[in-house]
């Protein structure tokens, strides 16, 4: 007779982020836990072997041998992914958040990130046909990639789509509810810039944790910045293969320590160039900081990292 | 039916207060106390009214307090006090202020032998006070588990000779003879008994020789347990009142009326065997039942989880869903991620598995 399989019930020891130390520190009772989720980010599902010469039982082996690490106790570093429910058992298809890059002007820099030009002078100098501002090239037309976080109305935008990314299901088709984003998070470093939609205009900041990191929560309600695209079907008007969920579009807007002072430059990134727009191509000498923006979607728990340099003139 | 999403509400079932009391066996030994750093750790502050030891040579950034030792004289004691009286006064009233309280005229009480503060009887008003670090005693001390040695060869040495015939003070009666009728909480009498040795108590009995509070970490010890039976004391005329100092002669603790209180420490020290309690933390703790059920959590929103949109480990849709958890996050209101659990290994879910794992957060 065996003994009973006890594995239904575990206990484990809970760490505080540095984020939910700092609200516990409140004392206003802001620390409350309500909600829980399973993460799954040291999972490579690549390794799953659904044709295993060995059968079934050794599909995942590579999978459960996996090691774990630590809990990070960065509230920003922990629980990128997540497990999600969907009541089909029967999902074949997932949906994905995806850049679209269709457009120039939501077309990434060929640098291979966006670049946020952080001051009027960064993004165009005088005008002139001999500017050293690497917004614009010679022919006056605006460089894809190159967001201006100073002048909002021009420049370009960050867009995503949110959908089934394949082509074995017709565009023609709704997407699945339940399936469907409708809600989106965009974190970003506080220090270099704020969210703002695709006109310019200032998106509600949601909070800032411990590491500076701003939280900005959109909707397809508030009608800024996430709207649907379940109507688009033409494989022109959006990277997705499949059904079309939703759009986010946003621009950055630098942040004042950035448009007016180059500490944070000096302080945490470098120098490169960039071509500016005199005819003959020259380039123009810039500070530079390297950063991320991520979107998470808020019913999927699916995330993109979008990487971004802050740009301004040097010399 | 099951939320779809990420996330899933803890409902009030799924939330429990718990409070566990932890203990930790803190030993000391009396050669770290009198011997191993040849004093490193001793620190003597310049006002001279009691003595700290280290586990380590204090300037050492390693160095942790353990415990103090200080000496207080009652006006009431009857000796006549040289030096420093007016210090050994103070630390006296101080103790006795702080641990036993005040009268209903607002007088200070003295310490009681026996606890019985109403009842009168026997008051220590001649005693020596080991104050332990909060480090060692946590929240409190585990009643019943305190252990002090000490040596008690009449004659005067420094190297461990005093150790053959020694005595031993416990609070054995601690766990369910405690009192209550303190300002800073329980505590319990001690007792001295013959541990090595013959003959040296003059009795063959338990002598109550001081108190020891709980919740204060502070142990007072009547000076008397250095004294032999003339002087007052409780042990044997056959070895005598012990020689605490090189000068002092055989007058045990009424020594401390011509020395000071950091060369009694000193002494002390030199005699102290071992010490050993147990600690005790309270520790609070909040368990979340997170509850995957059958129907929950079987897809996964990693991005190595599908491949052009289609799930890896699905080949038809009438597949199971699987996927792996390895963390937990736990959520406020605003979604923002208050703290985080790991698993040791990938933890497999399928609609044909379901979990509880049970989340403690501990304060």
């Amino acid at each position: 007779m065996g003994f009973l399989d006890n594995t239904g019930d575990i206990i484990l020891d809970v760490v505080l982020t540095d984020h939910g130390r700092k609200e516990l520190s409140k004392g206003d009772g802001s620390f409350k836990i309500t909600k829980f989720a399973f993460g799954d980010e040291e999972i490579d599902y690549s390794l799953f072997d659904s044709t295993h010469a060995s059968g079934s039982s050794y599909y995942d082996l590579s999978i459960l041998q996996t090691p774990i690490l630590e809990a990070f106790t960065d509230n920003a570093a922990s629980m990128k992914t997540k497990l999600v429910t969907y009541e089909n058992l029967e999902l074949l298809f997932l949906p994905i958040l995806e850049l679209n890059e269709l457009k120039s002007s939501v077309q990434r820099h060929s640098e291979g990130a966006f670049i946020v030009a952080v001051d009027r002078y960064t993004e165009d100098d005088d005008e002139s046909s001999t500017t050293n501002g690497i917004g614009l090239d010679s022919g006056g037309k605006e460089v894809p990639g190159v967001i201006f976080g100073e002048s909002l109305d021009r420049g370009g935008a960050i867009m995503i789509d949110q959908g089934l990314d394949t082509n074995q299901i017709s565009t023609k088709q709704s997407i699945d509810p339940d399936l469907r984003e409708t809600e989106y998070t965009i974190q970003i470093d506080n220090r270099f810039g704020s969210i703002v939609d695709a006109k310019g205009n200032q998106l509600e900041l949601s909070y800032i944790d411990d590491d500076d990191i701003a939280y900005y929560v959109v909707s397809e309600e508030e009608a800024t910045a996430v709207r649907s695209i379940s109507n688009l079907t033409k494989a022109n008007e959006s990277p997705i293969a499949g059904p079309r969920g939703s759009r986010l579009a946003f621009k950055i807007k630098s942040s004042m320590d950035l448009n007016t002072s180059t500490y944070l430059f000096t302080t945490l990134g470098g120098e490169s160039t960039l071509t500016n727009r005199t005819p003959a191509g020259d380039t123009t000498l810039l500070y530079h900081i390297d950063s991320m923006v991520r979107i998470t979607g808020m019913n999927s728990g699916y995330s993109l990292d979008i990487p971004v340099r802050f740009v301004k003139f040097k010399s | 039916m099951a939320e779809s999403g990420a996330f899933k509400t803890l409902n009030d079932k799924d939330v429990v207060s718990t409070r566990t009391l932890l203990h930790e066996a803190i030993p000391i030994t009396g050669t770290i106390v009198s011997g191993t750093y040849a004093d490193g750790n001793i620190k003597n502050p310049p006002h001279g009214m009691y003595q700290s030891v280290y586990d380590y040579p204090y300037l050492s950034s390693s160095a942790n307090h353990i415990f103090d030792i200080t000496v207080g004289i009652g006006t009431q004691s009857g000796l006549t006090v040289a030096s420093q009286p007016d210090k050994k006064k103070n630390i006296y009233n101080q103790m006795a202020q702080l641990l036993v309280g005040y009268d209903h005229t607002g007088s200070i009480q003295r310490f009681d032998e026996d606890g019985n503060i109403i009842g009168g009887g026997t008051k220590l008003d001649s005693v020596f006070v080991i104050p332990f670090s909060r480090l060692l005693v946590k929240d409190e001390i585990k009643k019943g588990t305190f252990q002090l040695e000490l040596g008690v060869v009449s004659a005067h040495d420094q190297a461990g000779a005093v150790f053959a015939k020694r005595i031993q003070i416990t609070d054995y009666s601690g766990s369910d003879g405690y009192f209550v009728n303190s300002p800073v909480g329980e505590y319990g009498v001690l007792y001295a008994t013959a541990s090595a040795g013959a003959t040296v108590l003059a009795l063959n009995k338990r002598y109550p020789v001081g108190l020891l509070y709980y919740q204060a970490g502070i142990a007072v010890i009547s000076g008397s347990v250095f004294n032999d039976s003339v002087d007052g004391g409780i042990l044997h005329t056959g070895i005598g009142s012990t020689c605490l100092l090189t000068d002092s002669g055989e007058s045990g603790f009424n020594a401390v009326t011509a020395s000071t209180t950091q060369a009694i420490a000193t002494a002390i020290r030199n005699r102290i065997y071992n010490v050993q309690f147990n600690n005790t933390t309270e520790l609070n703790s909040t368990i979340y039942f997170c509850r995957a059920n059958h129907q929950e959590f079987n897809y996964s929103t990693n991005p190595t989880y599908t491949n052009a949109s289609k799930i890896r480990v699905k080949t038809n849709s009438s597949d199971e869903p699987i996927s792996y958890i390895t963390t937990i996050g736990l959520y406020n209101e605003q979604n923002e991620l208050m703290a985080t659990a790991k698993l040791s290994e990938p933890l497999k879910k399928t609609p044909s598995t379901e979990f509880t794992i049970r989340c403690r957060l501990d304060y």
